[in-house]
């Protein structure tokens, strides 16, 4: 997550959401009207349109601009309405979608790629080089949600090819290129193209009624195969009213948590996507602590039954969490322990060890894991209570007390966030012998070899033990029946536009 | 109707009595109210639990009598700052007049020219949020109308013709205060004191509500009846009915008793 701008947005919005009931409570008595969400109503003849409803946040403030955060940042998603140079396949490696070919320079600081030269923007220009290295230059100048710190400048050699020079080696570029989409160079205006993008991507932005619908319609012209779904109409809603969409037959997918996950809807059944939307605790903390020591880290990590968290809090839709980026390419199952309560109470037991678990307040899945987690480190020997923060303060107290965060992304860039002991971190570990493997791992030419040290660096955190991983929550959607939802890929942290990564594959029996 | 004094002092007994007990028990449960078991969740309403379970299993007899409790401690210390404050300062104003009052009567109709809720938030915020935040918060927004209340009755009382004359007669200042002003400005002063109740109860809620006050694992009523929200869809009608029911009873209950008592000491309307 690039956790210092959105969950406190969360926060105010759930405070925003009880205003707004009080509000709306008000607006009734006075006798006014609640304007209806409207589904669009088809063309006789087009092939059945689609309505999906995502949170109230998955709407991009800033709009479908590539430079001001569409589809990067927190919660990665496919930009749609863009091309992008590559794409990450369905086990999470990279594949192309522009590119032809791309290599790195022997020193890594120079990356080659040839983009196809049958690709228009919807307005029929032609897409080239020049375009790929604009929009490259235009977002690192931008530098809104994505770090571009490692690229110098992007430039075009010819028209279908470019050139990126780097600062510093960076084996994992091709994951970057996978979440930036391409401007048009003759037409963009930072100022307006939020609202008016012009991409080359499956679809075209029809419509777009700020705080409650976005239409996409299929690019007639897109060089790829044709999208199997016309029109889709993205609907905005907070999850009480999403189900109720559901109830009223309104919306042929939405999201949903496993609050809902016992109700049943005529019509639809549930859909669990799996995920690696973790939520684990750092125990790596401040000097002094009883945690100070990796056997006592170790003994919690292998204490906690993950399963059981997993049927209390989420209803049974999830999966046992070992690292920050497990299933991935570069996870390396090391990091998995059994459950073993025993030999984790002879450790802790009798330590009088005492912890406050942290959570953000208002986030009702994390409140229930924090509470789990209480009491089963209670069965350890361990006396823990809990407690809600802001993320105003969550920062500086999660220096002292644990904290139960959410990750998961498909970059390796996460894993070195979390663990090396350079500037961007969020947890007081640091260890040599990490920092080597993964700064090794981003200086590799050869992707393949860069999973294997990730992997090696895993080995040694899987010693230390800073942070003990949970769960991975499943992502949780009613679809309607006669509805298929292609083949998803993990999803990440965010429970937003990743569903619609392949929308354009999906299909009506 | 001459069974009011009894009626007054049934009604005041109640009160008190569910006041001390809530309180007490809220204090008693305030360590389980908020242990979760999850085998016990999403319980309706049964003889284990008469109010039913949520979503982490925890039981909400035992958080709406925690959250009630804690509305109750921060209904009675409010009641008693405000009560304290605006004998002080409506006192003080009519007593003294001139800049005093001008200065009191401007600080009054400041602090009621913001709403009560915002004021509410903005001080518990200043305060560091937490129970302290939402009590001070409370506690220090109520005072005014009492304030207002007494000040124009001193000022009424001041020119009596019996106060007039007590003076003349050369009773002293100290007397003249407890004797004769203290003991005509009882019935007001008692009413307001116990009206604040309910106020500041109410208020307490919605500042809990809104998310401003505790953090969502401490029982107090706003955050029962805020959570409960999320869940109404999903028809588990027993997280909101009982405590939001337990809130409005309270507050009738502290409402009706100060009525009763405004009746019962009114001059114009105790022998009815």
């Amino acid at each position: 997550m690039t956790p210092r701008a959105a969950p406190s947005r969360l926060n105010r919005e759930v405070s925003m959401k009880k205003t707004l009931f009080l509000l709306f409570a008000l607006s009734l008595l006075a006798g006014c009207q609640h304007r209806p969400v409207g589904t669009f109503s088809p063309d006789p003849g087009t092939s059945k349109p689609l309505t999906v409803v995502l949170p109230t946040t998955a709407e991009p403030a800033a709009g479908f601009d590539p430079a001001f955060g569409w589809g990067a940042g927190e919660h990665v998603h496919e930009p749609l309405i863009q091309s992008t140079l590559t794409v990450t396949n369905a086990d999470l490696t990279i594949g192309y979608d522009l590119a032809d070919s791309m290599e790195v320079s022997g020193d890594g600081l120079t990356w080659t790629v040839k983009i196809r030269d049958d690709v228009k923007f919807t307005d029929g220009e032609p897409l080239t080089a020049e375009d790929v290295a604009f929009t490259y230059n235009t977002v690192k100048a931008a530098s809104s949600v994505s770090d571009f710190t490692m690229l110098d400048y992007a430039e075009a050699a010819d028209g279908t090819t470019v050139l990126f020079h780097m600062t510093r080696p960076f084996s994992i570029w091709p994951y970057t290129m996978a979440i930036t989409g391409i401007l048009p160079e003759h037409s963009y205006d930072p100022a307006s193209y939020g609202a008016n993008p012009i991409g080359s991507g499956r679809y075209i932005l029809q419509q777009w009624d700020r705080g409650q619908q976005v239409i996409l319609e299929a690019n007639p012209a897109y060089y790829g195969a044709q999208p199997r779904m016309e029109q889709v109409t993205i609907l905005f809603m907070e999850e009480d009213a999403a189900f109720l969409a559901v109830q009223a037959g309104q919306a042929d997918l939405a999201y949903t948590s496993a609050a809902y996950s016992d109700q049943g809807v005529n019509g639809f059944s549930l859909l669990s996507v799996r995920t690696v939307d973790n939520r684990g605790i750092n125990i790596a903390l401040a000097d002094g602590s009883p945690l100070d020591a990796p056997a006592v880290r170790a003994a919690i990590n292998r204490g906690i039954d993950r399963q059981a968290m997993i049927d209390h809090v989420l209803n049974g839709y999830g999966t046992p969490a070992y690292s920050v980026c497990d299933e991935l390419p570069w996870y390396n199952p090391v990091s998995e322990v059994a459950y073993d309560p025993e030999g984790s109470r002879a450790v802790l037991n009798g330590k009088g060890i005492s912890l406050t678990v942290h959570y953000p307040a208002g986030d009702s899945v994390r409140q229930g894991l924090a509470a789990e987690l209480a009491n089963q480190l209670g069965e350890l020997g361990i006396e823990a209570d809990i407690k809600g923060v802001g993320w105003d303060t969550a920062y500086d107290d999660a220096r002292y007390n644990p904290l139960i965060w959410g990750w998961g992304t498909h970059t390796p860039m996460e894993l070195y966030n979390l663990h090396h002991s350079g500037p961007t971190q969020y947890v007081l570990y640091s260890s040599k012998a990490v920092d080597a493997y993964m700064d090794q791992a981003l200086a590799c030419t050869d992707l393949e070899e860069s999973y294997a040290l990730w992997q090696q660096a895993q080995e040694e955190i899987a010693r230390d033990v800073p942070w003990v991983w949970l769960v991975n929550v499943d992502h949780l959607y009613w679809v309607r029946g006669g509805l298929h939802v292609a083949e998803q890929k993990l999803h990440p942290h965010g429970h937003g536009w990743s569903i619609v990564n392949n929308v354009d594959q999906w299909s009506w029996e | 109707m001459k069974n009011r004094r009894r009626n007054t002092l049934f009604f005041i007994i109640l009160a008190g009595t569910a006041l001390c007990s809530v309180t007490l028990a809220g204090g008693l449960l305030y360590e389980g109210a908020a242990a979760a078991d999850f085998a016990q969740k999403n319980l309706p309403p049964c003889p284990a639990h008469p109010f039913g379970t949520d979503w982490m299993g925890r039981d909400m007899l035992r958080r709406t009598l925690a959250g009630l409790s804690l509305s109750v401690r921060v209904g009675g210390l409010t009641a008693a700052v405000s009560a304290a404050a605006a004998l002080v300062l409506g006192g003080a104003a009519a007593a003294f007049g001139g800049w005093v009052d001008a200065l009191i009567s401007w600080i009054t109709d400041l602090v009621m020219g913001i709403p009560h809720i915002l004021l509410i938030i903005l001080i518990s915020i200043a305060c560091g949020r937490g129970l302290w935040g939402v009590t001070i918060g409370v506690a220090l927004s109520h005072w005014t109308s009492l304030a207002r209340l007494i000040r124009g009755e001193v000022l009424q009382l001041k020119g009596a013709p019996y106060l007039q004359l007590a003076r003349r007669l050369g009773v002293s200042r100290g007397r003249l205060v407890k004797n004769h002003l203290l003991l005509h400005l009882m019935p007001q002063f008692l009413t307001g004191l116990i009206l604040q109740f309910p106020h500041a109860i109410l208020h307490e809620a919605s500042v809990t509500f809104l998310g401003f006050g505790l953090s969502p694992e401490q029982p107090a009523i706003g955050i029962i009846l805020a959570e409960s929200m999320g869940y109404l869809t999903t028809g588990r009608w027993w997280l909101a009915l009982f405590p939001g029911l337990s809130l409005v009873g309270a507050v009738m209950l502290f409402a009706l008793a100060g009525e009763r008592l405004r009746l019962l000491l009114s001059p114009a309307t105790a022998q009815d």
